[in-house]
């Protein structure tokens, strides 16, 4: 056990030594000086608190609220470069123009090597939607790729509906206008989507005719040709052979009571339902 | 407020004065003492090892106490509690010793009557008045020099290797006896030459320069109970240097 000798006695403390050279401070339990001690109290003197510790605090506010700008700013940037709507122009060379929400392009693309021959070099960079068209028109004429009685078609794709209405007005006036001074062209301004729309009922044999809408209902093919159960088959074939013509069928009670309450309802003949199970069951009876 | 305010200045005035600290504290021994006996539930007396703790626990807080931490007696309470509780826990990890007070067989001698009675008492306080008388002398030296042990306490080096440091400056200036004599005619510490014949850094032996000077005191001459209390360590240190 370490042995301590007590150098100075205070009122609340002690100095004693170690044996290894130490001067202590240690709680004075009546000690004397000179005395011997062993089981001493040494006196400890709280940390001070780090005064960092504020400025750290401080600079997390700081850290959260520069992050949140940087943030805010990537968004609004974002905002600005995105596509809100794409212009797809075609004369022989096609080009897709991507515009911002305020019209300014963004993105300029060729769509095949005519394309991109003609926009090469050009420079789009926060310009304005009808600037960029106009100026790749006059390259256009210049190149050689638009000439009298050319064909230009605008497809206009948005997801906004309202965007592409007033576009295609704005957009065809305004060619109109520009090119009226020196060509005369045929401008065909349609949108993607409408285009979906019209050309399907007008191609009949457009493969989506028979796929989907067709087969949707239970009158798919295969349902509505099967033999067993046609509408034709039923007054015809099926209705003359079979078991059902058996019994019921052949007597005199057909036209009423039994045609009626025999599992033939009519309720399942006229349902859509026809092809379905209980359909067939029923028949099978 | 007004008299929180009033504790504040005198505590910061207490924290470089130890005669100031010292009548702040007998100003608030009743508070010491109280909020020991709420700690041990029982009243406290001045001889309960719990009340020396308290009052070692608010000078703690005395020196301690920073503008930030509230209010000062609150603070002070906070660390007397503490310091009690943190007693308490470590008595009870002696509980299995067995108490000096016991009783011994059919008699009613206890356990510490018996070992008193072995004990030289004749002897034990002529120790006891040498080394008092040794301490005395130390202490008048020291206060040639302008050094009390409290300030040697405070600038006693912690860590070994510190220690260390210090003792092989110390060891120079023990083999070189000029150096002692000097520094008692001078009232100085010959800091510059300790350095130099030590090759310890000089930041090291300023800072511990009072301990330093205690501890070439006790090698001048005399105190030899006092070195006798060191021998031991100082010893390890001259063998491990040769």
């Amino acid at each position: 056990m370490k042995k301590y000798i007590v150098m100075e006695c205070h009122l609340s403390y002690a100095v004693v030594l170690d044996e290894d050279g130490r001067f202590l401070k240690v709680a004075n339990r009546h000690y004397e000086v000179g005395q011997t001690v062993t089981d001493v109290i040494e006196m400890q003197i709280p940390q001070s608190i780090p005064k960092k510790k504020k400025t750290k605090r401080w600079a997390y506010s700081l850290a959260a609220v520069a992050a949140t700008l940087v943030m805010m700013i990537t968004i609004v940037f974002q905002l600005g470069q995105m596509t809100y709507a794409s212009i797809y122009m075609s004369i022989n060379p096609a080009v897709r123009i991507d515009v911002n929400r305020n019209d300014v392009v963004v993105g300029l693309n060729g769509v095949n090597s005519d394309g991109n021959d003609l926009i090469e070099g050009y420079n789009y960079k926060k310009k304005d939607l009808e600037l960029v068209v106009d100026e790749l028109l006059d390259m256009a004429i210049e190149k050689g790729y638009l000439y009298e009685g050319c064909k230009i078609t605008l497809v206009l794709d948005a997801e906004n509906n309202e965007w592409i209405v007033t576009r295609s007005d704005a957009l065809s006036k305004q060619l109109d206008d520009y090119l009226s001074e020196k060509i005369t062209v045929i401008i065909e301004i349609t949108d993607k989507k409408s285009n979906d729309q019209i050309i399907i009922p007008i191609n009949p044999n457009d493969s989506d005719y028979d796929d989907s809408d067709y087969g949707d209902s239970d009158y798919g093919d295969s349902d509505y040709d099967d033999s067993d159960y046609g509408d034709s088959d039923y007054q015809s074939s099926d209705y003359d052979d079979s078991d059902y013509q058996s019994s019921d069928y052949d007597d005199s009670d057909y036209q009423s009571s039994d045609y009626d309450d025999s599992d033939y309802q009519p309720s399942d003949y006229d349902d859509s339902d026809y092809a379905s199970d209980s359909g067939i069951t029923d028949y099978g009876f | 407020m007004q008299k929180e305010h009033k504790i504040i200045m005198s505590v910061y005035e207490a924290k470089d004065d130890l005669q100031k600290a010292d009548e702040l504290i007998r100003d608030y021994i009743p508070f010491i003492r109280s909020e020991a006996s709420k700690c041990i539930s029982r009243f406290c007396t001045e001889q309960d090892d719990e009340f020396s703790i308290a009052m070692i626990a608010f000078h703690e807080a005395i020196l301690g106490y920073e503008h930030n931490r509230g209010a000062f007696l609150p603070y002070a309470a906070m660390l007397i509690r503490n310091r009690i509780i943190d007693f308490q826990r470590k008595e009870v990890r002696h509980q299995s010793n067995i108490s000096l007070n016991e009783e011994i067989g059919d008699s009613d001698q206890t356990l510490m009557d018996k070992i008193a009675d072995e004990r030289d008492y004749i002897q034990e306080s002529a120790n006891l008045e040498a080394t008092k008388q040794e301490i005395e002398e130390l202490s008048a030296v020291m206060a040639e020099f302008g050094v009390s042990f409290s300030d040697v306490a405070d600038n006693s080096p912690k860590q070994q290797r510190t220690i260390e440091a210090c003792t092989s400056a110390i060891r120079y200036a023990i083999e070189n006896k000029h150096l002692l004599n000097k520094m008692l005619k001078t009232k100085k510490l010959p800091l510059a030459k300790l350095v130099a014949g030590s090759k310890v850094e000089r930041k090291t032996l300023e800072r511990h320069r009072k301990y330093i000077l205690v501890m070439l005191l006790i090698h001048s001459n005399g105190y030899e109970i006092i070195r006798g209390h060191l021998r031991h360590a100082l010893n390890t240190k001259g063998g491990m240097s040769v």
